[in-house]
């Protein structure tokens, strides 16, 4: 045992050390906003902002056709047309002028087919559509008026209906939208997380059994320990490392939300009166109450607890596989062959969990989430919908059943593997191994 | 100290045998040299010793007891393949070391300190081994091997990598360990090192001991009794009953110096006599061979 700790204080020294690491976990949050800022810049760029105006002979428009975010759209007396349209070519501040013509005897057709939009600049697909459709929404009211229907009903017409879910199996409260949003969500990032860190430290810790072969450390040590408590060592100074830049990770978060938390309230303080109305369809503060109640208001411990032990037996059982494969391999070239074994059924786990967003309780949800090989991202995906006990103790007792068993195999083939210099292991060989 | 007997090691199922019947006896406080050629078997047993793999068959034991974890601490091994972590600082790695063989920290750093003396190199201590070269490595390689003060060193072709200085600053060193009661194991394939070191040796050739004993001894059986003689003022009559006498070869003269190879299995002092009659004796010495001419005899025998 104290050799394993040592091996793990080593292992766990050296790596958080390194510049890279400490570049990797301070910056990489950083690239990650910045990425975000920089995409969110690059659409916002290439955004228009277009000035219309409009002469509207028919007089159905005025006061129905409002300017959006990107075009705004100026009213002006027909009189104008003329030296208008003359003049657009030179015309600063307005980008297009549209015409609509009367209406004669409700005839739709002759008015839509006689509204035109001069413009002295091109004008993107998205702009045309925006505006026709500004358009077609107002003559739609107004042709349903013709037909002898009141206002009122009209909109009326229009409202949604929202479906509102209950499973009684569970608990009598309905589930709101949200509530299902905020779980896939939950479930999309554990997932994810869990996924990324498998694979990242999993060759992380491959990466630095080959670093021992070939350095030819690994005689010395292994004249010192056993070769399993080389390995064991390994992975739990690598799972360490991958806690350590998780906390920094969080740490960050935290403390940046807090920061932005302080700077939204002052925001919404500064709010001019006339925009409160708009603000109050969005109201983030009652969203935030309502997410955080929503989330506090699931079985978190549970969880939280289910997230952590799929997490560290699932990162345990890939993690001894790759630090057989490291061991069996003479450099990282050659690892690629094998990592198949390790990546693709993570990859099954992973994207045959998005359709367990769509049925949580579906036979793929329950075969993803109970075989070991997916188990650790399925399981995951599943919880914050809510799993049955029995299926979380079966998965949980073949995840560590097959841990075991794995670490077992693994400690055979790395026992034999990382003493064999200059030739890659086939397939035959390792079975060999493993049977010996 | 360390005695092996009948160890049969086998790769492959049994396929291809690297150890077959082998058997030997290290004295305490000796150096005994293991030589072969590549790929004769000697770091197989070097592993078995060292527990990284185990006999099929045979047993090993230590100071009378057989082999088992416990020895570990006791044994230091510096492999042929010499490796140490690169982006480690000197003084790191070698309380890391120290520490997996079982001492504790402050008992490792003393030996440290105390080797980084004796081998002129405390300035390192704060390098890291990529900023090192190759021989300065390899000395760092050796505290490495004897930090825990082993009662049995096991070097794996100990000099190859060094200069002669270097080389010959460790070899005074390993010297005086065995003087201090170290045993130690020497397994090369050069020749010229077991002559000047071991007290000991085995000839491992295709995974069998060809033969061991005392460097003396098995040198003095290979010897052909052949002497090599250079006379001055030779009588010519006593020369030619010489040639008669005696088988002689290789004889060249040069400025009135006769020098010549011959073979006696009689008494020496006979030899002497007749010699001391047909000249001057310049030089008599008796041809012992080399370890090489040894091994080779031995091998091809």
């Amino acid at each position: 045992m104290k050799n394993i700790y040592l091996i793990t204080k080593r292992e766990f020294l050296t790596q958080v050390k390194k510049k890279s690491f400490i570049i990797l976990t301070i910056l990489a949050p950083l690239l990650m906003v910045g990425f975000g800022v920089l995409i969110g810049f690059m659409f916002k760029a290439n955004e228009a902002e277009y000035h219309f105006d409009v002469v509207d002979k028919s007089g159905l428009f005025a006061g129905q056709l409002k300017s959006t975010k990107d075009i705004t759209y100026t009213f002006v007396p027909a009189n104008t047309e003329n030296s208008l349209a003359k003049n657009l070519k030179d015309l600063k501040g307005t980008d297009g002028l549209l015409i609509i013509p009367e209406l004669k005897d409700t005839n739709f057709d002759a008015l839509e087919n006689g509204t035109k939009l001069l413009t002295n600049k091109k004008i993107g697909m998205d702009t045309k559509v925006a505006v026709s459709s500004d358009l077609s929404n107002i003559l739609k009211k107004e042709k349903i008026k013709q037909l002898g229907i009141k206002e009122d009903r009209i909109v009326n017409l229009d409202k949604n209906f929202k479906l509102i879910s209950q499973n009684v199996t569970e608990s009598d409260k309905p589930e709101s939208d949200l509530a299902f949003g905020i779980k896939t969500a939950l479930s999309m990032g554990l997932m994810y997380v869990v996924f990324m860190f498998i694979i990242i430290y999993g060759v992380r810790v491959m990466r630095s059994v080959l670093e021992e072969k070939n350095n030819r450390v690994v005689e010395i040590i292994i004249s010192s320990v056993k070769p399993f408590e080389l390995m064991m060592g390994k992975i739990l100074g690598v799972t360490l490392v991958a806690l350590t830049q998780f906390m920094v990770w969080i740490a960050m978060s935290v403390t940046a939300a807090i920061f932005l938390n302080t700077g939204f309230s002052a925001m919404q303080k500064n709010i001019p009166a006339g925009e409160e109305n708009m603000m109050k369809n969005l109201d983030i503060q009652q969203i935030a109450t309502e997410v955080s109640h929503i989330l506090l208001d699931m079985n978190y411990v549970g969880i939280i607890g289910v997230f952590v032990f799929f997490f560290l037996f699932g990162y345990i059982f890939y993690s001894s596989m790759y630090a057989a494969i490291g061991s069996a391999v003479d450099n990282e070239t050659e690892t690629q062959q094998f990592t198949l074994f390790a990546v693709i059924p993570l990859m099954l786990g992973l994207y045959g969990s998005f359709t367990i967003m769509n049925n949580p309780d579906g036979p793929m949800a329950f075969w993803l989430s109970i075989i070991p090989f997916t188990s650790p991202v399925a399981m995951i995906a599943r919880i914050p919908f809510g799993v049955p006990l029995w299926q979380i103790l079966l998965s949980i007792s073949l995840l560590i059943a097959s841990t075991l068993l794995m670490v077992y195999i693994a400690a055979k083939i790395y026992r034999v593997g990382i003493l064999m210099y200059g030739n890659k292991a086939t397939l035959k060989e390792i079975w060999k191994w493993i049977r010996s | 100290m360390l005695k092996a007997e009948n160890i049969k090691k086998t790769y492959n199922a049994g396929k291809k045998i690297a150890l077959q019947d082998f058997s030997i006896d290290v004295p305490t406080a000796s150096i005994y040299g293991l030589l072969g050629p590549n790929g004769a078997g000697k770091t197989s047993f070097i592993r078995i010793i060292n527990q990284i793999t185990q006999a099929d068959e045979g047993k090993v034991w230590i100071d009378g007891k057989e082999l088992n974890p416990e020895h570990i601490r006791n044994i230091g091994y510096m492999p042929e393949e010499r490796g140490l972590y690169k982006n480690m600082t000197v003084g790191d790695q070698l309380l890391y070391f120290g520490e997996l063989k079982g001492m504790s920290r402050a008992e490792a750093l003393s030996q440290a300190k105390f080797w980084f003396e004796q081998l002129n190199i405390d300035q390192w201590w704060k390098k890291k081994l990529s900023e090192l070269s190759k021989g300065m490595a390899q000395k760092i390689q050796f505290v490495v091997t004897v930090l825990h003060r082993p009662k049995l060193l096991i070097l794996d072709e100990p000099f190859s990598g060094f200069d002669p200085v270097n080389a010959n600053l460790i070899k005074d060193q390993i010297i005086r360990l065995k003087n201090e009661g170290t045993t130690i194991i020497l397994s090369t394939h050069r020749m010229e090192s077991v002559e000047e070191m071991c007290d000991f040796v085995a000839l491992i050739n295709n995974s069998k001991k060809v033969l061991d004993g005392k460097v003396f001894d098995v040198r003095e059986q290979f010897k052909q009794n052949v002497f090599s003689v250079v006379l001055a003022d030779t009588n010519s009559d006593s020369l030619e009953e010489l040639t008669r006498k005696y088988q002689i070869e290789n004889m060249t003269t040069a400025n009135g110096l006769f020098q010549f190879e011959l073979k006696n299995s009689e008494n020496q002092n006979i030899l002497l006599q007749d010699l001391l009659k047909t000249g001057t004796i310049r030089t008599f010495n008796e041809k012992i061979p080399s370890m090489n001419e040894v091994f080779i005899n031995a091998v091809q025998s």
